[in-house]
């Protein structure tokens, strides 16, 4: 596992990683034709250049972010949620579900109800893995990849199916809310919702508890030495499962903050595999919260900003290769790190033997 | 010329670590067909030093001669063909392979320049074992003999690959004393016959003196004093290494032995294999009293105190204590009900290397009310003046308590875990391997915390490979062979070669209850 501290020399890494992967992009444009300042200042005004694109800006973080922070509270028990693209559309999938049951109730009533369905539907789909783990000894990362195929199958054929909208021109899609239930906007023309304070909320509990209570501690050890932890008397079967659940419950509320506040209906789309993106983002910010939350916002930027490409001929998808080779930097930094520092070493040894003689 | 010309020479060696200075400008030379102990606390520079003879590690400056030429390119593979072997602490082999097989690994004799030749490897097996009478089993698995046969395996391994210089790191850690015996003749016959030369890591100064020629002695990155053997003595030795006089003073027992503590009651055990490690295993341990474990590593002594402290299961039998019944329970649901544990692999279970020395003091307190605010947030002021106080107590000596406990030194991270199972108080301790790999100072210091402790009242199961610790501490000696009690002693009642008898299975007293 990557090492678990940020410091500054990972903040430099981080900064080369960055910077080296925008110069790939930028020779992978200049080689098909495009210029790249040109096409990173399109990127630029892609994400800003209207308060519409800042607020998708911020709903994508948002959902970059509560991923993250699920991945985080998995690898903080040593368990590596990998099925959280999964629990995010069951958890959408039975919140949009409530909202279309109880037509006509009180927003008051639906959204607290379809919350509670997302977290408890999403928490027991992550319960399943959780459990394996602990009393069977089945690796977490298979199980959770393959029940991401079953989540996804599964809601596709009630959304086909029995939950099928009316609306024959949506292929797989349930009823549209009531607009009374939707999460209110808050910059014309954006997906931008309210939604976004629950998800601070949620993300400042997370963060809290990771970092500064005792049970976060408990937590910490568990994932770093699990032999320690059960040694020491903690119950860390008890722990990794809580943690799964929590993790899958969290996706699950970012499945209906994505119905609720953004395409307020359930569709396959609503994630296009944005658990994963949030996974990375965790795996950047070495499963540190705090990081986590800063780099999804960067990220988001990213990814908005690359539908502005679009407009300037230039396919988005050099936000992935952008992403994904920040990654390759970052994993190969520790390496490197460590023969940069051990040839500082050698030399300042053999200076001040130098300066002795 | 034959004798006593060099045939290893250390120029002004350094070694930087990230912050340490491993090895400080060390200039030794070694001469052919001698043995040479090395010793020194730990972390005291004397691994790394062999480390870079053996080419594993690059010195950060000097140079190395290996028979009059220069190591241009510190690499075992070049090393070894200049004929250094080495014998690891932790042996190198293939379990489930032969001896024989495990002998010729990495140079096995092939059929038609494909196939393994087995019948080749047996013959130039023996063909060693003829030649440096060593004797071992050659077509027998490695998992299934002996830690000494083992250490023969790995000797003759290095023979194989054309060794004349070997090094032993810490050779007669894992082996009773009519193994050391044996492995001292062996060391003395290769030496003579063969003119090798042997390099000796090592704790025991007793040992030192019995084996070595010369002996050098290394403290804090420093190569401090190299001598005839025949000109010190242990006590001299101790107090080079340490850097002050050692005394290691009678330890003062108090106290008559109270109730029964902890009660073991037909203990069935498995290892991690399902076979079975301990057999009908029955033993009662009273307040103030030490019950040592003298047994040969694999003889269910870590089996059996796995399973009193909850790491591994039980099959059948009891374990009472203070008359609680904790048979199967959980080590925390165990710890509750008045026990403690240091464990024998303090890096796999003893501690967290990625926490700092604050949380692995912490762990286990850290839900009393005064390291929490609101019943829930940490108190780090109260966790770290908590963590500093027993730092200073325990005189751990490292980085501090903020630092990481995987970057402290083995014998500091013992007195990291030894700290905080103390520090609970409780009326039972079980204590395995409790100065493994720790150096002179911090074993009396900790010895005299496990007197302390036991002279205050508390319960005391002791298990060591270190026979001569048993001895010290104990007051009764149970010996273990093959998962069964062999024999009981009173402290005193027999002496360590007749225990050797009973851990070795060729004695045994009948039907035996400790």
């Amino acid at each position: 596992m990557i090492k678990q501290k940020i410091n500054t020399g990972y903040l430099i890494s981080l900064g080369v990683s960055v910077l080296l992967a925008f110069l790939v992009g930028a020779v992978i444009l200049l080689c098909t034709g495009h210029s790249p300042l040109k096409a990173y200042g399109a990127m630029l005004s892609g994400a800003f250049s209207a308060p519409r694109h800042v607020g998708d800006v911020l709903e994508y973080a948002m959902v970059l972010g509560l991923c993250g922070l699920a991945c985080d509270l998995g690898s903080r028990v040593g368990i590596f949620n990998v099925g959280g693209e999964g629990q995010l559309l069951i958890g959408a999938l039975t919140a949009a579900q409530v909202g279309v049951a109880l037509d006509g109730a009180s927003a008051w009533v639906v959204i607290p109800l379809a919350a509670m369905a997302a977290i408890a539907s999403a928490g027991l789909y992550a319960l399943i893995p959780g459990v394996l783990k602990v009393k069977l000894k089945v690796n977490e990362v298979i199980t959770t990849i393959m029940l991401n195929t079953v989540a996804a199958s599964l809601c596709q054929f009630m959304a086909k199916g029995p939950w099928k909208s009316s609306n024959r021109t949506l292929i797989a899609a349930t009823e549209r809310l009531n607009a009374d239930y939707w999460f209110g906007g808050l910059l014309r023309g954006s997906k931008l919702s309210t939604a976004i304070f629950a998800a601070a909320a949620i993300a400042f509990v997370v963060w809290y508890v990771m970092q500064k209570t005792t049970p976060g501690y408990e937590m910490k050890l568990t994932g770093q030495n699990p032999r320690f932890a059960r040694f020491s008397g903690l119950r860390i079967d008890r722990k990794i499962i809580l943690c799964m659940t929590v993790s899958g419950a969290m996706c699950g509320l970012v499945g209906m903050f994505r119905v609720y506040g953004a395409e307020h209906l359930f569709k396959p789309g609503v994630s296009n595999d944005y658990y994963f993106e949030g996974l990375m983002v965790a795996m950047i910010a070495r499963y540190q919260p705090l990081a986590t939350i800063l780099l999804s916002l960067f990220f988001a930027v990213l990814k908005i900003g690359a539908e502005g490409l679009q407009q300037v001929g230039v396919p988005n998808q050099i936000y992935l290769i952008i992403q994904t080779v920040i990654i390759f930097f970052m994993a190969a930094q520790g390496g490197f790190l460590e023969q940069l520092s051990h040839s500082r070493n050698l030399n300042s040894i053999r200076s001040s033997k130098k300066g002795g003689a | 010329m034959k004798n006593n010309e060099a045939v290893i020479r250390f120029e002004h060696v350094s070694m930087q670590f990230p912050g340490v200075l491993a090895n400080d400008d060390v200039s030794l030379e070694i001469r052919r067909g001698e043995v040479f102990a090395l010793i020194g606390e730990n972390g005291a520079g004397k691994s790394t030093l062999m480390n870079i003879l053996y080419g594993i590690q690059t010195p950060s400056s000097g140079e190395v001669w290996i028979k009059g030429k220069r190591v241009e390119q510190y690499d075992p593979r070049i090393v070894i063909e200049q004929g250094v072997g080495m014998v690891h602490q932790h042996f190198m082999l293939v379990p489930s392979f032969t001896v024989a097989q495990n002998i010729v690994l990495s140079r096995e004799p092939r059929k038609h320049k494909i196939f393994f030749d087995n019948a080749a490897a047996e013959a130039a097996a023996r063909k060693l074992e003829a030649e440096y009478g060593l004797t071992v089993p050659e077509t027998e698995a490695v998992e299934d003999i002996s830690v000494g046969l083992q250490q023969r395996v790995e000797i003759l391994k290095a023979l194989y690959r054309g060794a004349e210089i070997l090094i032993l790191d810490e050779p007669t850690a894992v082996l009773t004393p009519q193994e050391t015996e044996e492995l001292f003749s062996v060391i003395r016959r290769v030496v003579r016959d063969k003119g090798m030369t042997v390099i000796i890591i090592t704790h025991k100064l007793d040992e030192v003196m019995a084996i070595s020629d010369r002996v050098g002695v290394m403290r804090k990155g420093r190569l401090v004093g190299i001598h005839e053997t025949k000109d010190v003595d242990a006590a001299k030795l101790a107090s080079l290494m340490v850097g002050r006089p050692v005394i290691f003073d009678e330890l003062i027992r108090s106290g008559e032995p109270g109730a029964t503590a902890l009660r073991v009651e037909h203990l069935q055990v498995s290892d991690h294999r399902g076979l079975p490690a301990v057999r009908d295993l029955s033993l009662e341990l009273r307040a103030g009293e030490i019950l040592g474990i003298a047994a040969i590593e694999g003889n269910g002594q870590s089996e059996l105190i796995e399973a009193i402290t909850g790491m591994i299961p039980v099959r059948s039998g009891r374990v009472t204590v203070l008359g609680r019944e904790v048979t199967g329970l959980e080590p925390g649901e165990i710890r509750a009900a008045g026990l403690a544990h240091v464990p024998e692999d303090r890096l796999a279970t003893g501690i967290s290397g990625l926490a700092t020395v604050a949380d692995n003091l912490l762990i286990g307190r850290q839900r009393e009310p005064r390291f929490n605010r609101f019943g829930i947030q940490q108190n780090r002021k109260a966790i770290r003046d908590y963590a500093q106080e027993v730092y200073q107590r325990y005189d751990i000596r490292g980085a501090g308590v903020d630092s990481l406990a995987g970057d402290m030194s083995g014998g500091n991270m013992q007195k990291v875990v030894i700290a905080r199972e103390f520090s609970f108080d409780t009326p039972v301790l079980v204590i395995s391997q409790p100065t493994r790999g720790v150096d002179v100072g911090a074993i009396e210091f900790i010895h005299s915390r496990i007197m302390e402790k036991r002279n205050q009242g508390a319960a005391i199961l002791l298990s060591s490979a270190d026979l001569d610790e048993v001895f010290r501490l104990s007051d009764r000696i149970i010996t273990l062979f093959e998962g069964e009690i062999t024999g009981t002693f009173r402290a005193g009642e027999i002496s360590k070669e007749d225990v050797g008898l009973y851990m070795t299975g060729s004695k045994r007293q009948g039907g035996q209850e400790a």
